[in-house]
């Protein structure tokens, strides 16, 4: 049933989405640090007054706009709590890991909107700001914080503009924990605009349209996009899906059980309901910060995987993301284990465990949609450097790609970012420019394609070498264990790290580095993930085969050893791959 | 002094024939010939021509808008394209920005790693590092490792090359060694470097410049050169202008030269053709908007100047594309977008479109799914029996039928359905236009709306109306704007140099320095095109930003001498642009300068003023009365509505609103309480609630 006629709603949908893409538009344009302008990592959305989301911008990061409902709704608790109300003018910054954010670096800026004295809705950015005062520089890599208080500065509903007055003190207590403060402050004074902009624009569509056929085509849209959900669940057999996988954990700890961290997702599909239990999955690491929030890490990995296979926005065209597509998934995971962590268990490096999380579901639903899926995707890694320069901080971070699986009927992706991530990395010309740090290299790694009729994605090899004294610290996955190959597929190639001292002598890094000091000279030599194969490589198309040889992305060699094809001078010998592969 | 207009379109070869110094005009069009579009361009021509009594020796003006670089792109039919880059740097163009099109999908296609420009086989690295922040040389160029690529590339049969350094827009000398010894082992190739292409920061997106160049250059050169002869075989004596993305037109041997200078110019011309329009009707403030059957383009133009995309904002076919570009903003909403009820059960219009094939219902070409043009039809919005000057009836009952099952689906009535086809197209299209304006802190409500294209006049009026834009210009001939935009362009060269200076220790004199050197390039290519010194014009900018940003807005630099006073009025232009670009300036910041630009204007003539046709009275004009239907206050309202002949209403004579105007290349609609005039110039204006 809908509450208001089709035109109507189909208007004022695309007046919302209108809005929230001018917010991001605005704020990656305004933003000062590359981890926002570049990478893109910061989110825009509106919601009601509730907390339910009613539009996202386009271009942000999806674990950056898919959290804001849990930040609005923690904030709404918290205000009520200390009977602050919420006034017109009022700008609030949040980040409580364990209050909706998605970790503290990630900060949202909240503006209410209000029409005739009425709490009528939110207009909310979030961005990763490039340090939140953790205890060594930069807000990845952050490995070894043993609890939330050493992560950094906890804001819990601040009001940064109290009914349009700046709160100067906050703003003084920011600048003294901070470092690179410029870029950071600046940063959050344009996700400030940005959010006011939205929170105007919003009223004047309420203005335009009246209140009510406003969230008459909200109510309405949010049923449409939950319906859509229905369905593709209702088109899933019934049952129940499990899939494990394996995060590195800390392979340097003297304590072997947390060398391997085990992640289970089970789907229970009953009608068009769809159940994700995380029974299974290790119990936190009180003093280790690779946990993951519930809210704002756990729910988005869990939603957007089930998104991006069941509504594959490259097969069925946009579908608008607000809080309806969530409805008929429950997540249910144990209080006290990675996934459902009990404050303060320290949580700021739980990038990769959660996009791990999302791989595993996606190796869950595999086995009920097989050709939607890609096989065992390569993770991520993030690392911070660091150092000074007249007595101030410089920071730069960059996150390095994996590579996805093969896929039915297509390779895998090479070299990209992976699942719930979907950032930029900077241009060579840029961080040249702007910090003392010489790329030697940046391609793809040869000979590490995994086989299958469909091959894994292929990951990048990285060289950076340090020009000044500085520091790093990093936070990765995927150095133990190979992504998964799928349906006859093989298994993909693990990443690495390597630093190479002056002399040339090479140490081996696990997955998580915290901060580590360097010298200048040293190099920093990262090998990225290669993701799993799809089908049996012996049933690949002889002619791609011969095209990945010609590209020089294997050997001949490897051709026959895994691929069963014989070339001659670069051409397929038909009759000698047909013996090959008999 | 005569000259012709021949725009070449994905369907048909729009043709304008002028008398500059009498004002005599002569419009014609044939369907493209996409196996060879010269052969359509020849026969236009020459029948342009005969028509006109004029002898192709005559002709001494030949201004051209080609999609041959374009189609090349987007059909991904180009050279076999080789390039030549740093050791350790072999896939930046296959990596990109390590980000996927799209967030929410598995099966998606990466298009630089789905359809390569450039094929890794054919991506051959050599030693050589260049180093910022001057460009220094950290490791000489391995030149025996160059030659080897060559005859790798040439013996693989690549007939192009593009040569892509690091930091090559800081210093070319390793780029243009590695291109003389290119050439010197592939005589025949074409070869380019990405800092002759587009000397800018952004290794990926330079890269891909110069890659594209690479990839359309050769098919560019032949066509440029076979059309040259085509024109010099019927005796046409006077100079082919080929049309740029810039706005501005270049001479043959710079096409050839950067074939990518072309790559998106065939939106320019149409909004050149509505600026022009709009200012012989004595308006500045201008939106134009030219809707055809498939898409819709944008374009703003204040005081004669035409708005420009950021470096950052620009592709073709899911390519970035760093080069100077009129911003022209495209969504996919046309008279032929079909409507339809989603999975969802959502009412949606577009993007997916009929085409011209089968095309809507009411073509009668086994169209069966309704689409925009059919809702017009229903409200009687567009004659059945006088489309296309009636050379095309439009069958009225297969609209009917398909609108119809699309009501039934959505439990609406027939009209109410047809309506609100219209106004979900409509406010599709408003928002594309907000995005260029309200979000841009351009208030559109001082500007008027230019309709064109052959829908553009059906839904200008409804379109503005939801921007509050005042009034709305439609030109004589709304449906070959394009290719009189090609009658009114100057020649126009950009050069562009790096700086990465900061506003607290600017180095004037490099900024000063840069500008003279620019100029002085510049002058020398306009001396080689037969411009006189005395007729160049130069305008200076500055790609500006707060330091630590990533995106630079374009401000005016001083046109006299550049000094300190000067360059301070520059810093504070900035805050304002940054205010009004994204409502809020960062006062306190320092500001980083980080390319000038020199762009030069080689005049050349222009369309002469139009005149309308004498025309009669409203009721000579009057064709019949019919029903229309319009939403009004109360919902939807049928209205008697006068159908005119356009070409005989008469002129400075204004009539109110609701009324149709026919014409045989478009249709336009006046609606209720508007109030339409024929401006002397020929264009129609319609004024929005001024109805008497």
């Amino acid at each position: 049933m809908t509450r208001i006629d089709p035109i109507t709603a189909a208007v004022i949908q695309g007046g919302l989405e209108n809005i929230a893409i001018e917010m991001g538009h605005k704020l990656m344009r305004m933003s000062y640090s590359s981890i926002i302008r570049e990478s893109e990592d910061f989110g825009a959305a509106l919601t009601d007054a509730t907390g339910r989301q009613m539009c996202e911008c386009k271009m942000s990061t999806p674990l950056q706009s898919g959290p804001i409902p849990g930040y609005v709704r923690n904030v709404l608790e918290v205000l009520e709590g200390r009977g602050d109300p919420i006034r017109p003018g009022d700008v609030i910054m949040h980040n409580d890991p364990y209050g909706g954010a998605s970790h503290g670096p990630d900060v949202a800026f909240c503006v209410p909107v209000f029409h005739k004295d009425a709490l009528i809705g939110w207009s909310v950015t979030t961005a990763h700001h490039l340090d939140i005062g953790a205890l060594s520089p930069g807000s990845c890599g952050i490995v070894d914080a043993v609890d939330t208080y050493a992560e950094g500065l906890q804001f819990k509903a601040i009001k940064v503009y109290d009914r349009g007055e700046k709160n100067e003190a906050v703003w003084h207590i920011l600048r003294a924990n901070i470092r690179a403060q410029e870029l950071v402050v600046g940063d959050m004074e344009a996700q400030i605009e940005a959010a006011r902009i939205g929170a105007a624009r919003f009223l004047a569509l309420v203005e335009g349209y009246g209140i009510d056929d406003v969230y008459a085509a909200f109510e309405d849209l949010m049923d449409y996009s939950e319906r859509l959900m229905r369905d593709a669940i209702r088109d899933l057999p019934d049952g129940d899906y499990t899939a494990t996988t394996h995060l590195d954990g800390y392979l340097d700890d003297p304590d072997p059980s947390r060398h391997h961290l085990p992640l289970v997702v089970t789907l229970k599909v009953r009608g068009d309901n769809l159940t994700v239990d995380l029974t299974g999955t290790a119990p936190q690491l009180p003093d280790k910060p690779v946990n993951m929030p519930l809210v704002g890490t756990v729910d988005c990995a869990v939603w957007l995987t089930i998104r991006s296979i069941l509504l594959d926005s490259a097969v069925y065209g946009p579908i608008p993301q607000n809080s309806g597509l969530t409805r008929p998934i429950e997540i249910v995971a144990p209080r006290g284990c990675m996934a459902n962590p009990i404050f303060p268990a320290p949580v700021i490096a739980r990038f990769c465990s959660g996009n791990q999380l999302a791989d595993t579901v996606m190796k869950a639903l595999a086995q009920a949609v097989p050709h939607q899926v890609s096989a065992g995707i390569g993770n991520l890694r993030v690392v911070a450097i660091s150092g000074l320069n007249e007595g101030n901080h410089w920071v730069h971070m960059e996150i390095m790609e994996g590579s996805y699986g093969g896929r039915y009927g297509m390779d895998g992706m090479d070299a990209v970012d992976t699942l719930y991530a979907n950032t930029r990395n900077n241009p060579v010309e840029d961080i040249e420019s702007h910090i003392p740090l010489r790329v030697d290299r940046y391609e793809l790694r040869e000979d590490r394609v995994a086989p299958g009729e469909w091959r894994g994605g292929i990951g990048t090899i990285r060289e950076f070498t340090f020009l000044d004294d500085a520091g790093f610290s990093l936070e990765g996955d995927g150095h133990a264990f190979k992504p998964w190959g799928f349906e006859g597929g093989a298994e993909g190639h693990v990443a690495s790290l390597t630093l190479r001292g002056i002399n040339g002598d090479e140490r081996a890094l696990p997955s998580k580095v915290p901060y580590c000091k360097v010298r200048a000279g040293e190099r920093l030599i990262s090998t990225g993930p290669c993701g799993g194969g799809y089908g049996i490589g012996f049933e690949r198309d002889p002619e791609a085969v011969a095209s990945d040889v010609a590209d020089e992305l294997i050997p001949a060699e490897t051709a026959l050893r895994d691929f069963g094809v014989v070339l001659v001078d670069g051409k397929v010998d038909h009759a000698a791959t047909a013996a090959a592969r008999a | 002094m005569k000259a012709i207009g021949v725009d070449v379109g994905g369907t048909f070869t729009d043709l304008i024939y002028c008398d500059l110094s009498t004002g005599a005009l002569g419009i014609h069009k044939v369907s493209t010939t996409p196996d060879d579009p010269s052969r359509g361009v020849m026969e236009g021509i020459t029948a342009l021509c005969a028509m006109n009594g004029v002898a192709p020796g005559d002709i001494e003006h030949v201004f051209h808008g080609t999609t041959t670089a374009t189609n090349a792109v987007l059909e991904g039919k180009g050279a076999r394209t080789g390039m030549i880059t740093n050791e350790g740097f072999r896939d930046i163009l296959h990596i990109g920005r390590h980000q996927r099109v799209e967030h929410y999908s598995i099966m998606q296609e990466l298009p630089w790693q789905n359809r390569p420009l450039i094929q890794r086989r054919h991506r051959k690295t050599v030693g050589g590092r260049l180093i910022p922040p001057t460009g220094a040389e950290l490791v000489p160029l391995d030149e025996e490792g160059v030659v080897q690529a060559a005859e790798e590339l040439k013996a693989a049969g690549v007939e192009s090359v593009a040569i892509c350094f690091l930091f090559s827009y800081l210093n070319p000398a390793h780029e243009l060694r590695a291109k003389e010894i290119v050439e010197a082992v592939m005589p025949d190739a074409f070869v380019t470097t990405s800092s002759f292409i587009s000397p800018q920061f952004r290794e990926f997106e330079r890269f891909t410049t110069a890659a594209l160049a690479a990839f359309v250059g050769p098919k560019v050169d032949r066509y440029i050169a076979g059309l040259g002869q085509a024109l010099q075989d019927i005796g046409v004596k006077g100079d082919l202008r080929v049309m740029a993305s810039n706005g501005g037109v270049a001479t043959p041997r710079m096409v050839t030269e950067k074939p990518a200078l072309t790559l998106l110019s065939g939106l320019a011309a149409g909004v050149l053709g509505g600026g022009w329009i709009g200012a012989q009707c004595d308006r500045s403030r201008l939106i134009t908007f030219d809707i055809g059957g498939t898409s819709a383009d944008i374009g703003i133009v204040v005081d004669g100047v035409f708005a420009e995309t950021d470096a950052r904002s620009t592709s073709i076919a899911g390519f970035p594309l760093l080069m100077p570009m009129l911003d022209i903003h495209t969504i996919g909403a046309g008279g032929g977008s079909i409507a339809h009820v989603d999975r969802g059960g959502a009412f949606r219009v577009g993007p997916q479109s009929a085409g011209a094939v089968p095309g809507p219902a009411a073509y009668g070409r086994g169209g069966t799914e309704p689409t925009v043009t059919d809702a017009n039809l229903v409200l009687g919005r567009l004659d059945p029996g006088d489309f296309l000057g009636g050379d095309m009836g439009l069958d009225v009952e297969a609209s009917r039928a398909v609108i119809g099952e699309l009501a039934k689906t959505l439990g609406l009535g027939l009209l109410e359905t047809a309506e609100g086809v219209l106004t979900i197209l409509n406010a599709n299209m408003a928002n594309a236009i907000r995005s260029r304006t309200v979000q841009k802190g351009i208030d559109p409500r001082g500007f008027a709306l230019v309709a064109m294209g052959g829908a553009g006049p059906l839904h200008g009026a409804d379109v503005a109306a939801m921007l509050q834009v005042p009034e709305v210009i439609v030109p004589p001939y709304p449906g070959i704007t394009s290719a009189m935009g090609l009658l009114t362009t100057d020649l126009k060269y950009d050069a562009i140099r790096t700086q990465f200076q900061v506003s607290v220790s600017l180095d004037v004199a490099r900024v000063a320095g840069d500008c003279a050197e620019m100029e002085a390039e510049l002058a020398a290519r306009f001396a080689d095109d037969g411009v006189p010194a005395a007729d160049v014009e130069y305008l200076r900018s500055g790609d500006l930003r707060y330091v630590g940003q990533g995106y630079e807005l374009k401000v005016p630099l001083p046109s006299g001498p550049i000094d300190a006073a000067g360059m301070a009025q520059v810093w504070e232009d900035f805050h304002a642009a940054h205010a009004a670009e994204y409502g809020h300036a960062f006062r306190e910041s320092q500001i980083e300068l980080v390319n000038v630009r020199v762009t030069g204007r080689g005049p050349l003539p222009k369309l002469a003023a139009m005149t309308a046709p004498a025309g009669g009275s409203l009721e000579a004009a009057l064709v019949r009365q019919s029903d229309c239907v319009f939403r009004g206050t109360g919902g939807l309202e049928t209205h008697k509505t006068p159908v005119y002949r356009r070409d005989q209403l008469p002129v400075d004579t204004p009539f109110d609103g609701p009324a149709i105007l026919l014409q045989k290349d478009s249709t336009t609609v006046v609606p209720p309480l508007a109030r339409a005039v024929v401006h002397p110039s020929g264009s129609i204006i319609i004024t929005l609630g001024a109805a008497a």
